[in-house]
Order: structure tokens, then sequence, then C-alpha cells
């Protein structure tokens, strides 16, 4: 075992509040847990050293960092400075049918009820998953009401200052017919370690609409993960958008508990330098009748290396279920690296599934096509690669969204470090 | 017009993809303000003459010579061939998701400008005249933010064809079966904005198998081409020969005493 989970574990027992059981159960499976290594599957290609090496701790200081500025974006803001909620910048008044509060504020029985639901939809196998349930510092529940529709998306912010540690825990559940769009994202100053974790109870016919933005760079470590379970008839639509850093790994899962539930997930990472991201989604389908999208697109620059493990689990019940998997990559330069491993289990015999990986080349007939019209074969060449990118920022429900990230995308995509 | 300057000389060409040779001695010659149509049965080369003359990779020119305005076209890129003022409109245009038509045509318009040492132009006259060119071939302003062609049908292709057309004013258009899969209506629209364009200055190819474009645009020649050459020329009346014939007549063998025929402008 490692110095650092160690600690994690001491520190973890020397918290006591209303999640005590919880956390207790998270320690007693670290504890049993080795520390992955290069021959640990999940952690294959991903070293976790920057963690190990991480000289980052938990900080009280304030922070100056506020939450990027979203051009033409009206949001709920919901703040985490360092793991902590800050309570002065949620909004004075929420819309009607949302609630937003912390676990420690519940009435006893209230947080009983809680610790039911609590960390039941994150699977048990994510190591920092188990860290952050014992050392999570506030834990914030978000719930929408029955059949309530919260036009205004919940921005989930996280604030992480210079060599800060945090762990930072939402649960959000929608209630039956409702619908919530949530943006998660992160601020991050150097040598910060975070780890965030997102739980999403999406009730019977509710409609979620997910973005995850990583875009913290540099010497910035987060390990996270989003992980929905979807009942009868609720569908989900999940953007992720990422940079890599020393480390940036996350873990999603989607899982079908109900029937006929329709989830998509694009995801687009762009990384440059020595960065590093690593996004492994997993599936389960364990009912029949769903439906999941998945595209990953990814474009990988100077010493970058980009990780993607893509798990469909179609288990033995699940007939009729469509499933499609998509991951292309693009290679900008001889020294970057993809790692990519699309993984499908399936186990019911009526059902259709495909999943594609591919290094991608310029289409040529694109290619000709835009040279056709005068412009030079290299200006073509990045117009195709972007758009290759852009095709899934088209496809992000929130306009607003999409025109903020585009040229962000854009600028990022210019100054990749080509090497040939 | 004979003492006029040719726009584009084609001379003996032979010509083919993977060793397999498609073109087989093609002459041509175009002046300025010309509008010549190709006419011919499936599989006698007609898309690959714009293949060829645009420069697509894969296409081997293995004899024969093809001045462009003076110059020798089969040495430029295919970029350069474009910005020289050579237009191919694409019987099956490409489908670009993720690079905005309007984006596009910008670049477009920009290298077409630059190679002209004019400098960019400005997104908003670049909006102004796209929208004109929208509105012109009937193609909904939203066509304009869609991905390049993306989930357009096929008329609506053929329409996004002729705007670029608009927008980049060539001295040469190439149209390859513009009229295939069009309705009458759609057909109308591409003939007239055709019309729109036609000028002392500005030629066309129109590559058709089918007379009836014709009756919307009418050229100054006629060419039929068969198993990759010329084999007769005309004026417009070859056209509704043809058409009243069908191809089946290429088969017999006084074709060959018509391939000389050749039409002085």
């Amino acid at each position: 075992m490692s110095e650092w989970l160690e600690s994690a574990i001491s520190r973890g027992h020397q918290i006591d509040d209303w999640l005590a059981p919880k956390r207790t159960q998270a320690i007693d499976l670290l504890s049993t847990t080795s520390w992955p290594t290069r021959k640990t599957e999940a952690w294959r290609y991903t070293s976790l050293r920057a963690v190990q090496n991480s000289k980052a701790h938990e900080i009280e200081t304030k922070t100056n960092l506020l939450p990027e500025h979203i051009t033409n974006l009206s949001a709920i803001e919901l703040v985490f400075v360092n793991g902590k909620l800050d309570k002065e910048q949620l909004p004075d008044v929420l819309p009607k049918g949302l609630s937003i509060c912390l676990g420690s504020d519940l009435n006893k029985e209230q947080q009983l009820q809680a610790l039911d639901n609590f960390s039941e939809i994150k699977p048990k196998r994510h190591l920092f998953g188990l860290v952050n349930d014992a050392l999570a510092q506030d834990v914030v529940m978000v719930s929408v009401e029955d059949g309530v529709n919260i036009a205004e998306p919940l921005r989930i912010s996280s604030l992480l200052s210079l060599g800060s540690e945090s762990h930072t825990r939402v649960y959000v559940t929608l209630g039956e017919g409702s619908q919530l769009a949530v943006i998660e994202d992160v601020q991050a100053e150097g040598d910060s370690l975070n780890t965030a974790f997102v739980e999403y109870n999406v009730s019977a016919k509710a409609h979620l609409e997910h973005y995850r933005f990583a875009l913290q760079t540099g010497s910035n470590v987060s390990v996270g993960g989003c992980h929905f379970n979807l009942l009868d008839h609720s569908t989900m639509h999940s953007t992720i958008v990422a940079f890599g850093s020393d480390l940036s790994r996350l873990d999603t899962d989607i899982i079908h508990s109900g029937q006929f539930v329709d989830a998509k997930l694009n995801a687009i990472y762009l990384l440059d330098g020595n960065e590093l991201f690593d996004l492994h989604a997993t599936v389960e389908h364990a009912v029949p009748n769903g439906t999941t999208e998945e595209n990953v697109r990814c474009i990988v620059a100077g010493r970058a290396k980009a990780v993607f493990n893509g798990r469909i689990h179609i288990h033995r019940d699940a007939q009729k279920t469509l499933a499609e998997l998509n991951n292309r990559n693009l290679l900008m330069s001889k020294t970057a690296e993809i790692n990519t491993k699309p993984e499908l289990e399936i186990y019911a015999d009526d059902v259709r599934c495909a999943h594609g990986a591919t290094s991608a080349q310029v289409d040529d007939k694109a290619l000709y096509y835009l040279q056709t019209r005068g412009i030079d074969r290299a200006k073509a060449n990045v117009m195709l690669n972007f758009g290759f990118i852009n095709e899934l920022i088209d496809l992000m429900p929130n306009a607003v969204l999409s025109e903020w990230i585009r040229p962000i995308i854009r600028q990022r995509f210019s100054e990749m470090e080509v090497r040939v | 017009m004979s003492n006029t300057k040719s726009l584009l000389t084609i001379k003996d060409l032979y010509a083919g993809i993977e060793e397999k040779q498609i073109i087989k001695g093609f002459n041509l010659d175009i002046k300025p303000g010309e509008v010549h149509a190709i006419m011919g049965p499936n599989g006698a080369g007609k898309s690959t003459m714009g293949y060829v003359l645009s420069g697509r990779d894969g296409y081997e020119v293995e004899s024969g010579s093809v001045t462009f305005n003076g110059q020798n076209l089969l040495e430029m890129e295919i970029e350069e061939r474009a910005n020289a003022g050579l237009f191919l409109a694409f019987q099956y245009p490409v489908e670009i998701p993720g690079v905005s038509n309007l984006e596009f045509l910008k670049a477009s318009v920009d290298a077409v400008r630059a190679a002209n040492g004019e400098e960019a132009i400005s997104s908003s006259e670049l909006l102004k005249q796209a929208k004109a060119a929208c509105k012109q071939v009937d193609l909904p302003l939203a066509f304009l933010k869609r991905g390049v062609n993306e989930g357009f049908s096929g008329g609506e292709k053929k329409r996004n064809e002729l705007m670029q057309m608009l927008l980049l004013k060539p001295k040469l258009c190439i149209l390859d079966e513009t009229d295939s899969g069009l309705d009458i209506d759609a057909l109308q629209l591409v003939a007239k904005g055709v019309n729109s364009q036609r000028s002392e200055d500005r030629s066309f190819i129109i590559v058709t198998h089918y007379q009836r474009l014709l009756d919307y645009i009418k050229p100054d020649f006629v060419h039929v081409l068969a198993d990759g050459k010329i084999v007769k020329s005309g004026d417009a009346s070859l056209a509704l020969e043809l058409e009243s014939q069908g191809y089946s007549w290429l088969e017999s063998a006084d074709v060959e005493n018509n391939a000389e025929t050749k039409v002085e402008g």
C-alpha cells in the first residue's frame, strides 16, 4: 500500500459525521485493496505517481479564484472552494421544485434516508471513489421534485487553490418526469489534487442534460467520476470536454436500471505537451430495451497521452438493447500516444451492438473537395481535423455552452504542437 | 470569335485511374463565354474528365496537354487550379460534418481572393453575399450554419454547389451531371442560376446524360463523348438528335468517321 493511501485511510478514520457508516465501509474496502500498478487493468496506461508524489493538503483559506465566466450563461451556481460548499454563492431563492442542501444540515431521519442511497450508484470498484467516500468534505444533495422542469442549468464549479487537496461530492436526484441540466466544471491552480464524484439518480421519464468540462491543465491532479442510474423511460445526454493535466482521470458509469432508457455520451479531448487524460466509460444494460450511443473523439499532440476504455456490458436479460460505441482518434505528432480499448460483453442474443475504434485519417474525399474550392492542403487538413471535434460540439444541446466552448477549443487546437 | 484566345485547350489527352485508361485521345477547345455540353452514355468518361481537370489524386495523365488561361493546368495543385478560376460542381458533393458551410465558404472565398492579391473578405460582407446567393438558389439561410452538405437532400447539395459558384465567380465551371436527381422545379432553378452567371468572360462545360437540362441552358456546342473521346460535335440541335436516338448508334462502326469532326468556334 502506498503512503498516500495510508494517510487517506487514517484521515478518514478521524472523521466522525453522519456519513460514518459509509466512510467505514469504504475504508474497510480500501484497506484490502492493493495500490494500482501498471499490471492493474484499470490503471494500466495511467501512472499514479503524480498522486503518490503530491504534496497537496487540505487547506482552509479562501481563494481568489472565480468560476470561469461563460458569456450569456445564466445558471444556478453551486460553488465548491477546495471541496467545501461556498454557501454565500448559492442563490437566495431557488426555482420552485429544486432543493440544494448539505447532507450535514439534514435532520436525523433525512440523513438516514440519504445514507441508504449515498454511494449506491457509484460502483465500489473505483479506488478513488472509495477515497472520496472516506474523505468527502461537504456532501451536497440536489433534488428536483417530480414533474418539475428546471429551466436554468445547475452549475457545479470546483475551485481548487494552489497546493490544495480536496474531495468534492454531490448527489443529484431527478424526480419522475423532471428535467434538469447540470454543468460540472473545474478551475484549478497548480499542484492541487482533487477527487470529485457526482452520482445521478434519474427517475422514470426524467431527462438529464449533463456536461463535464475538465479543462484544468498543468500540475493539477484530478480523479473523478460521474455515475448515472437511469430508470424507466428516462433519458440522458452527456457531453464531456477535457484537456489534460499531470493526471486527469474520469470514470463514468451509465446504468440502465429501467427499460426504454435512452442514453447519449459524447466526449471530446484535446491533449498537448505532456498532458494525460484517461476516460473509463462503462455502460451497464441490465434490463431490456435500452439504447446507448457513445461518441468519443480525441486529438493528441506533443507528447501527450490519451486513454480511453469503453466497456459496454449487456446482461443476459437485456434483450433488444441498441448500443453503439464509436471512438475516433487523431494523432498530431509522432510522440503522442493513444491507448484505446473498446470492450463489449454481450450475454443477450437479441441485441444490436456496434463498436469501432480508429486512429482517424482525414477523409480524402473531403480533403479533395475543399481543395477544389481553392483551400490549400494544409489549411484544409486543419479545417477537417477541427471539424472532427466540432461535430460533437454541434451536438451539445445548450447553444450557449457550445458557443462558449467552441472558440476555446479552436484556440487550443491552433496552438497544438505538431511533430510529424 | 475565332481570334479570341482560348480559355481551355485540351489536346490529345490520355488519362485514367489505376492503370485503367478511361480518357483516350480527348480534344476540346473552349473560348471565354462559351457553353459546351458534353453528353454521353454511362461509362464514357464524363465524370473522369472533371476529376482529371480538377487534379484529383489517383487520376493519372499519360499524355496530352491541358492549357487553362495560358497556364499548364496539369502542373498545378488542385487548389491552384481552383484559384486560377476552375470550378467543378460535383455530381455527389461530399458531406463534411463539423465544418460549417459559412466557415467553408469564407476559407474558399479568401483563398481565391488571396490568389488574386486581394484582402480577405470581412465576415459581414461574406455573410451578405452568401445570403444573397442562398436566396438566388432558394437555399434556406439556416443551411449556412450547418455542416457542409450535412444532411442536405440531393437537390440541396446541388444548389449548395451552385451557391459556391456564385460566390467564387470562376472563369470556367464544369457542372458534372448537376441535373441528375433533380425534379423539374429544381432543374429550372439550377438552370436559372447558371444562366445568370453566363457572361463574356465565363465559360461552362455542362456534363449531362440527358438532354432536358439543355432545354433551359442553351449550349453553344454539344459534344458526344464515348469511350473516352469526343465522337461527334455539333450545335444545340445535336442534343435533340441524341434525345430521340439515344446512344445506341454509338456502337455502330461509322462513329469513327465523325471522330475528327471538330467545331471551330
